[in-house]
């Protein structure tokens, strides 16, 4: 198969002949369904601003709120993109995250501020390499690998403190990773959009993102066309585990503690995020800025539903009667 | 492609439904009827329940708010908000208990929350509520440690923070919450002891399922259950002793004991649902219809089990109507600035077949489910 269209629009050369034409070729180039996930996230946006405009819900606090809270969900988000993108999937990413924040707590109050954040994300490097290795040399796939990993990490989360929250009282840290600002922006927002850019820029603009999306389209031609699939795969496995870490330290620096069951609700929200977003849950295709947004709506459903006082059961019932919405309007295949 | 949308579909409807893990209830009373050779008895209490921070228990009995009291609060117009830890009959009876009273108190209920046990959601919970500028805030802190950050904004906002069972790390009672409101822990965990000794005659064989998990509620009802019956009833044997860290495979766990153990007269697990359920489960798989089983919090497979005189004897449980009450008081006593006792408990209860209705109505304010209902015929 051919490198998909958001690609090739991006970087087929310009015809300058008629720039007319040029401009009818570009728009019926563009995919509408491609766009939905932005008009679902603007119908929501504009549905709970008019509903709940006497709660709280437009104030610059409660929106920032939203994208605090789905910091670390977007930030793995972008992994997950990779992961998906390349034809794998990533399901230890919850259990990294538990992983990570309790080694980089542990290690930031037994040793240090830059040991601590070394360990957590190192934590996430080594678990990305047995995935990743499990997956390119025994020919693993990577749904049952990533599978026994979140099972082992997930053990030794629990273990390595023996059940014990561990408390982050390192201000330095706490505020780099979640609850400082940097100016007026929280550092948690920072790190989104720092993550977020640099993996659009990598995904769209560098040889890399094209080498993930033609490995996961079909992985025999990529392979003939010199594209070395498996240092791909390794590699966001890899980065998709590293994230799942930084999402660590962004929890432990928001709660200022870590404990075993950090993220254990992360792994299936973001994997909606990502695919709501507008990526192919078996690869070929992907949008690292529609996670983002994929994510955004999750944190804003959960936001909106909270403030409109419905019970906790009726919040479930009304995500899941919303999230069927978006799914229609933002998967639904074209007739053929 | 089709597939695609159908797991994305499935992973975001699984991500969205709550898990929903131990329960919390518990209390003191008398017991109910005998189900096995001799009658419930109470045995010495060898400990008693302490605050997180080792306070002395105050019974929620205590707490009284006088007719000018109420209209004070009710000329406030307040609002609240609940945060908690898990959805479960529990919560939902604790809910009860706090709205009904908050009715009565004029103070409207404008945000409930539930955060599946995760620490960071329920630090997203609290701040989003907070939006709502609630004067009152119900919560069960998921990990004292974890939780704690988000619950001081709440304090510095102004907004009086009543707590269920578990205290923020750091916090003090009057300055940073009003009080903490629980079970009588040490006396659900006693009356368990007694519910199981007596089922099996006060001799015999049992194996303990306690919870391994730094959880200071399951931990002190663990531990009376285990010392009581080590300190009053010397012809019973602890012959198995089995962490469960993860309550969901509590029936893996049963199966492997009872393979060991095929003659247990007994068995103690740490909560009802889903645990016990499980352990109950691999009872039944091995046909097994001898050993009794006690449990904590009621539950409606364990008492249908129990109402058709099946291996579940006993289930003690709290007063959990009476402890949302007591959190709606307590919430009252911090808007009038009064000083509440520190660590107040409401009482355990034992409810076999023969009180079952009595029990229902006295823990959850409600009558027991229909399947109960017609089990119990």
């Amino acid at each position: 198969m051919s490198v998909p269209p958001t690609i090739e629009t991006e970087r087929a050369p310009a015809v300058r002949t008629d720039p007319t034409r040029s401009v009818r070729v570009r728009l019926r180039a563009i995919d509408p369904r491609a766009y939905v996930v932005y008009l679902a996230f603007l119908l929501i946006l504009v549905f709970f601003a008019a509903t709940l405009s006497n709660d709280g819900f437009l104030t610059s606090a409660n929106l920032l709120n939203i994208l605090k809270q789905t910091a670390p969900i977007s930030v793995m988000a972008v992994g997950m993109v990779f992961v998906l993108s390349a034809g794998e999937i990533d399901l230890s990413i919850g259990s990294v995250v538990a992983l990570s924040a309790l080694v980089a707590a542990v290690v930031l109050r037994d040793v240090g501020l830059v040991a601590g954040i070394a360990a957590g994300l190192g934590t996430g490097v080594v678990v990305g390499a047995v995935n990743g290795l499990f997956v390119t040399v025994l020919r693993l796939p990577s749904f049952l690998v990533t599978l026994a990993t979140m099972g082992l990490v997930g053990g030794l989360a629990r273990s390595i403190t023996n059940l014990e929250s561990v408390a982050v009282t390192d201000q330095t840290f706490a505020n780099a990773f979640g609850s400082g600002d940097v100016g007026p922006l929280p550092s948690l927002i920072l790190w989104t959009l720092g993550v977020v850019l640099v993996g659009h820029f990598v995904y769209r603009h560098r040889r890399f993102g094209a080498h993930v999306l033609a490995a996961g389209d079909n992985a025999a031609a990529a392979r003939v066309t010199g594209i070395r699939v498996n240092r791909v795969k390794l590699a966001v496995l890899v980065g998709s585990a590293t994230l799942a870490a930084l999402a660590g330290l962004l929890y432990a620096g928001r709660l200022q503690g870590a404990n075993y069951n950090l993220g254990s609700s992360d792994l299936l929200l973001v994997i909606a995020a990502v695919v709501i977003g507008g990526t192919r849950l078996f690869g070929g295709s992907g949008t690292v800025v529609g996670a983002l947004v994929g994510s955004l709506i999750m944190g804003m459903l959960n936001n909106g539903l909270i403030l409109m006082g419905l019970s906790s059961s009726e919040q479930l019932i009304a995500q899941g009667v919303l999230l069927l919405l978006a799914i229609s309007l933002t998967l639904r295949e074209p007739k053929a | 492609m089709r597939t695609n949308r159908l797991v994305a579909a499935c992973a975001t409807a699984a991500a969205l439904l709550g898990l929903a893990a131990c329960g919390g209830s518990s209390s003191n009373g008398s017991g109910g009827g005998s189900a096995g050779p001799t009658p419930i008895k109470s045995s010495k209490t060898v400990g008693r329940t302490t605050g997180p921070n080792g306070e002395k228990a105050t019974p929620t009995s205590a707490l009284k708010l006088s007719a000018a009291d109420i209209a004070k609060v009710k000329s406030g117009h307040y609002t609240a908000a609940l945060t908690w830890h898990q959805s479960s009959d529990f919560v939902t009876a604790v809910t009860a208990g706090a709205r009904d009273e908050f009715a009565k108190l004029g103070i409207t209920v404008t945000a409930t929350t539930n955060a599946n046990f995760d620490a960071g959601k329920q630090k997203n919970d609290i701040e989003t509520v907070m939006a709502k500028k609630p004067d009152v805030m119900l919560s069960l802190p998921v990990d004292p440690v974890a939780t704690a950050s988000a619950y001081k904004s709440v304090t510095r906002a102004g907004t009086k923070l009543v707590l269920l069972s578990n205290v923020p790390k750091g916090f003090v009672q009057g300055r940073d919450y009003v009080t903490v409101v629980t079970d009588d822990l040490f006396q659900m965990g006693k009356h368990a002891a007694d519910a199981l000794a007596a089922s099996i005659g006060d001799k015999g064989k049992i194996a303990y399922f306690f919870h391994d998990a730094s959880y200071y509620v399951t931990n002190q009802r663990d531990q009376a259950f285990k010392k009581t019956i080590e300190a009053n009833y010397p012809n019973i044997k602890l012959v198995a002793q089995q962490g469960i860290a993860d309550p969901n495979k509590a029936q893996d766990q049963a199966n492997a004991i009872l393979t060991k153990n095929p003659n247990l007269d007994g068995v103690y697990v740490t909560f009802s649902q889903p645990p016990a359920e499980g352990v109950l489960s691999a009872l039944r798989n091995n046909g097994n219809t001898k050993t009794k089983l006690v449990s904590l919090d009621l539950d409606e497979p364990l008492t249908v089990d129990m109402a058709r005189g099946g291996n579940v004897s006993g289930i003690v449980s709290d007063k959990a109507y009476e402890l949302g009450q007591a959190m709606a008081m307590s919430a009252a006593y911090g808007l009038l600035d009064r000083k509440a006792p520190p660590f107040l408990v409401a009482p355990a209860i034992t409810i076999t077949k023969d009180n079952l209705a009595h029990g229902y109505e006295e823990s959850l304010h409600q009558a027991p489910p229909k399947a109960v209902a017609e089990a119990a015929k």
